[in-house]
């Protein structure tokens, strides 16, 4: 079997994997980028419109586009890219007596051949999968004609096939809406959007410009419930419902499609992580990390969606290059100061990272909220004292909080107290 | 409705009500002394108009026809083929074990509830110890964990030992009854509010569409054919009307000395065609759950309960492939052709699952479904020689347990035909199936560079490719599926998908939009998009 050495390995080739990479090479590490398709750039390379790149480059860049000025960066750099190549196993501390573990990766692929790969930090960057139908809930039959938004995306604009004429979607996240109107512009008749919440999944700009400017119907407060059709999708049954997410009895109507799309939530993708031994989050469903997005196993990092799902590709850039960093520091074998652990506070779901190491002059906190709240005041707590004070006109659950939040607030906190953030409404 | 007694059949005839009612009148007819069996009349069938199918020409002949590709007629014409004859299986979907088949749950019974003096009793522990030979000729996995009855209390004292003592009755291994604790000994999970159990250790599990494939597989190996796609329409008979001569079937006539009929839930309709209906199948739906396969390390073995406690179905499980299965529930369907999963039985399925295992919910569903067993009024298998017609074997009513009986069954009815036909023994037999173990298996220090194309299932394009290539050639995105597990795991194919199209597309030289999921009308591509 082949082997391979690097100083940081870098799993998927994605955003995430490919801001860690090219920041890794830039801070000198003998970086080694492992992507199973044939090309770079993700599910990006499928995401054919705009409104990428806003906060990173400034200006409307398709998701394709967004990619390949990192891909060409990449390949400029002195990384080294296997694609077409996937990780079977990663077995921390699996070569070595060292002073840093080195990590093990296993890989296979047709043009790499069978390979151990020898690193002394593994960044994960394996991104995330979408849920099926059946986390839905959706009871009936199994015709063909059932797919997840994603799915549908490919087939559309990498593969350019139609797998339908007239869909419904259910689940009103941003990659539901923005199939809507790929599909309308196609010729499919999108029939309308349901969605179990009583508001949208995904961001407003999104809802305004894929639906509303399509006369494409949003149904908030509503479901698919059962699958009709035995070969090929022949309709499904809709159907309000109450404020605990159940179908009410009596609403339940026929919409006649031969496609039903569904866009009910994504899944980091952490096989490779669990089998790793690594520990995970159950709110985010990715590692539990610092704020050098290291993971419990020492050694592993994790950026962009493996770690929790973003809405921002720029957030997923940004967490790949903290990784690299991270990773670069651990190999450096600098000491790593204690940490404080962060919690989620009133209204908010989750905080990423999880655990903030004292000392460091600056760290971005990303989270999400519960709900919908205008003239918000973002509040951290550290033992109980606010430390830091941000206003937002509007928060809401689609949309991805941050915070730069600096400091030494956390350096004088004993962890029973840790850091607490919270929103609050007017 | 009005009911006529012959020979030892009760005929339901006349205006059908409501289904259940239907149902309901045939079991307890089946209960009446002197009733074997009820059938519900078909002059649909006996009237069916064949003059199309008898004006086309003779395409095939073969010495014995097996109608139906499900785990009985695989095995059927493997065990055949164990004889001088020529074998010729049909099977009217785009491949084997598509029916009832795949949606079963692969457990291999021990025989402790099978009424004793049933059929199902003595095929049942006969198959079960057949098991452990064909899983290591055939290469399929075949795991002998053991399963239990769970038991609460006193209210279930009598149950168990009525259990005990049938299994006792049926020749079953290694019963006893054991307490909650050593209970748990072996099964850690169980719940701790199990106060006893009965214990049989000779159950165990198959991936049962494995198993069909297979023997098939093994079938062909050894001189036996197969159509698919290939659907029976009636049959042609003699001058006498004593025999049947042809075959009529969607691609023609074949011609044959002998026609084993194991069509599974048609079983009644391919009788009633061979003015031979005795017996009518009432499907019997029956959903099944499966897990992420991260959660299975929670279960060895299979739990059940007292039917005090639930009246029907299975409970949970783990396949051999690593997946935590649950079910499958019961409800009779009208339909045949009806496998939507319903909300009843999907919340049956979950709650009883709940209460048997410790720490579980219904948060790592990857997957649910539903089939339909063959069941027969008297509830039990009708394997038998037919009384009316001398070249026909009747292969019915096979429902649980079915699996575990197909050894069993697939012996039987080779000597039902050997009994009408004297074919000698082929000496050339191998029982042997060559093939090679999954990608997955492998040591991953070993492996050399291939593409994964599942990343769930850890399957590569190199192993799709083989099982479009195979000896039963995978046609469609589903019979990919059951011999790669490609699109069976956690995304169901959110992944790999579009890969599985293309590479069948590649391989079949025919336009991703011509690649069905499951046979003609299940494409997944209508066209080309503008561009």
């Amino acid at each position: 079997m082949r082997e391979i050495t690097a100083d940081i390995a870098v799993v998927g080739g994605g955003p995430a994997g490919m801001s860690a990479a090219l920041r890794a090479c830039g801070l000198g590490a003998k970086t080694v980028l492992i992507e199973r398709d044939a090309a770079l750039g993700g599910i990006l390379n499928q995401c054919v419109h705009d409104g990428f790149g806003l906060l990173r480059f400034k200006k409307q860049m398709s998701g394709s586009q967004y990619a390949q000025q990192f891909a060409d960066a990449v390949y400029e750099s002195s990384a080294s890219v296997m694609t077409e190549t996937t990780v079977l196993k990663l077995i921390p501390g699996e070569c070595g007596s060292k002073a840093q573990s080195r990590q093990g990766l296993y890989t296979t692929g047709e043009k790499t051949g069978g390979a151990l790969i020898r690193a002394g930090a593994v960044i994960l960057a394996m991104g995330c999968r979408e849920r099926p139908r059946q986390q839905a809930g959706i009871v009936g039959s199994r015709p063909a004609g059932v797919l997840t938004a994603g799915a549908v995306q490919k087939y559309i604009n990498v593969e350019g096939y139609l797998p339908g004429r007239k869909a419904v979607i259910l689940g009103s996240g941003d990659i539901g809406l923005i199939m809507a109107r790929r599909m309308t512009l196609e010729g499919i008749d999108v029939a309308g959007v349901y969605e179990i919440m009583p508001s949208p999944g995904g961001l407003r700009r999104n809802v305004a410009q894929c639906l509303d400017d399509y006369d494409i119907p949003l149904r908030l407060s509503s479901t698919v419930t059962e699958v009709h059709g035995k070969k090929r999708v022949e309709g499904v049954t809709v159907a309000d419902v109450d404020a605990a997410r159940h179908p009410i009895p009596g609403t339940e109507v026929f919409v006649p499609c031969d496609l039903l799309v569904l866009s009910v939530g994504l899944i980091p993708e952490n096989e490779l992580s669990r089998d790793a031994g690594i520990e995970m989050d159950p709110v985010t469903g990715g590692p539990v990390l610092d704020n050098f997005m290291m993971a419990s196993v020492p050694g592993f990092f994790a950026a962009g969606n493996v770690s929790a799902v973003f809405d921002l590709v720029d957030y997923v850039s940004d967490t790949g290059e903290a990784a690299a960093e991270g990773a670069c520091r651990f190999l450096g074998g600098e000491a790593l100061p204690e940490y404080v652990t962060v919690r989620a506070g009133d209204d908010v779901s989750f905080v990423l990272p999880g655990k903030i190491r004292r000392d460091l002059p600056s760290s971005a906190l990303y989270m999400r909220v519960k709900r919908t709240i205008e003239n918000a005041v973002l509040e951290i707590l550290a033992d109980g004292k606010p430390v830091y004070e941000k206003k937002h006109p509007i928060v809401t659950p689609p949309e991805m909080v941050t915070a730069r939040f600096h400091e030494s607030a956390g350096s004088g906190v004993p962890d029973a107290g840790g850091l607490t953030v919270r929103i609050l409404g007017d | 409705m009005n009911v006529e007694i012959r020979d030892g059949i009760a005929y339901i005839g006349g205006g059908l009500s409501d289904w259940n009612a239907v149902v309901n009148l045939g079991h307890s007819l089946c209960a009446e002394p002197g009733v074997n069996n009820a059938a519900i009349e078909r002059p649909d069938l006996a009237e069916r108009d064949l003059s199309a199918y008898l004006a086309m020409d003779d395409i095939d002949e073969t010495d014995v026809v097996v109608i139906g590709g499900g785990i009985s007629g695989c095995g059927i014409a493997r065990e055949l083929r164990k004889r001088e004859c020529g074998v010729l299986l049909l099977e009217k979907n785009s491949d084997v074990a598509e029916g009832t088949t795949k949606s079963n749950n692969g457990m291999i019974h021990s025989g402790y509830d099978s009424k004793h003096g049933s059929l199902k009793a003595r095929l049942n522990v006969e198959g079960n110890a057949l098991y452990d030979e064909l899983a290591s000729d055939l290469g399929f996995r075949f795991n002998q964990t053991g399963s239990f009855v769970c038991a609460y209390g006193a209210e279930d004292e009598a149950t168990i030992a009525g259990f005990l003592e049938n299994a006792k009755k049926n020749s079953v291994p290694g019963v006893e009854v054991l307490d909650g604790n050593r209970s748990r000994e072996i099964e850690p999970a169980m719940a701790k509010d199990i106060a006893f159990t009965l214990w049989t250790p000779s159950a165990g599990y198959v991936e049962p569409y494995e198993v069909a494939l297979a023997l098939m597989e093994n079938a062909i190996q050894n001189g036996a054919r197969l159509r698919l796609n290939c659907e029976v329409k009636g049959f042609a008979f003699s001058e006498g009307g004593e025999s049947i001569s042809k075959v009529l079937t969607t691609h023609g006539a074949i011609c044959c000395k002998h026609v084993v009929n194991a069509a599974g839930l048609y079983a009644d309709d391919m009788a009633f065609l061979a003015r031979d209906g005795f017996f009518s199948i009432h499907p019997r739906g029956g959903v099944l759950v499966i897990f992420d396969k991260r959660k299975p390390s929670l279960l060895k073995t299979y739990l059940g309960v007292t039917p005090k406690n639930f009246t029907k179905g299975g409970g949970p499980m783990m396949t051999p492939q690593g997946t935590m299965l649950w079910g499958p529930s019961a409800d009779e369907r009208a339909d045949k052709e009806n496998l939507s999963v319903d909300e009843e039985g999907l919340r049956f399925v979950i709650e009883k699952g709940v209460r048997l295992l410790d720490g579980m919910d219904s948060g790592d569903v990857i997957t649910y479904f539903a089939g339909n067993r063959a069941s027969t009024f008297n509830e039990d298998f009708v394997i038998c020689n037919s009384k009316r017609i001398d070249n026909l074997t009747h292969v019915a009513g096979i429902q649980s347990p079915g699996v575990a009986s197909s050894p069993a069954i697939a012996r039987m009815a080779s000597a039902l035909v050997m009994e009408r036909k004297g074919y000698g023994p082929n000496e050339r037999f191998n029982p042997v199936r060559r093939h090679k173990p999954p990608f997955r298996e492998l040591d991953a220090r070993e492996t050399g560079g291939e593409n994964v194309i599942c990343r769930c299932e850890t399957v590569t394009e190199r192993e799709i490719v083989e099982a479009i290539g195979g000896v039963i050639p995978a046609r469609t995105v589903d019979a990919v599926k059951r011999r790669t597990r490609a699109g069976m795991g956690r995304c169901q194919g959110g992944f790999c998908g579009s890969r599985v199209i293309r590479i069948l597309a590649r391989e079949l030289k025919i336009d991703p939009t011509e690649v069905t999921v499951k046979g003609p009308g299940t494409n997944l591509l209508i066209s080309r998009t503008r561009g």
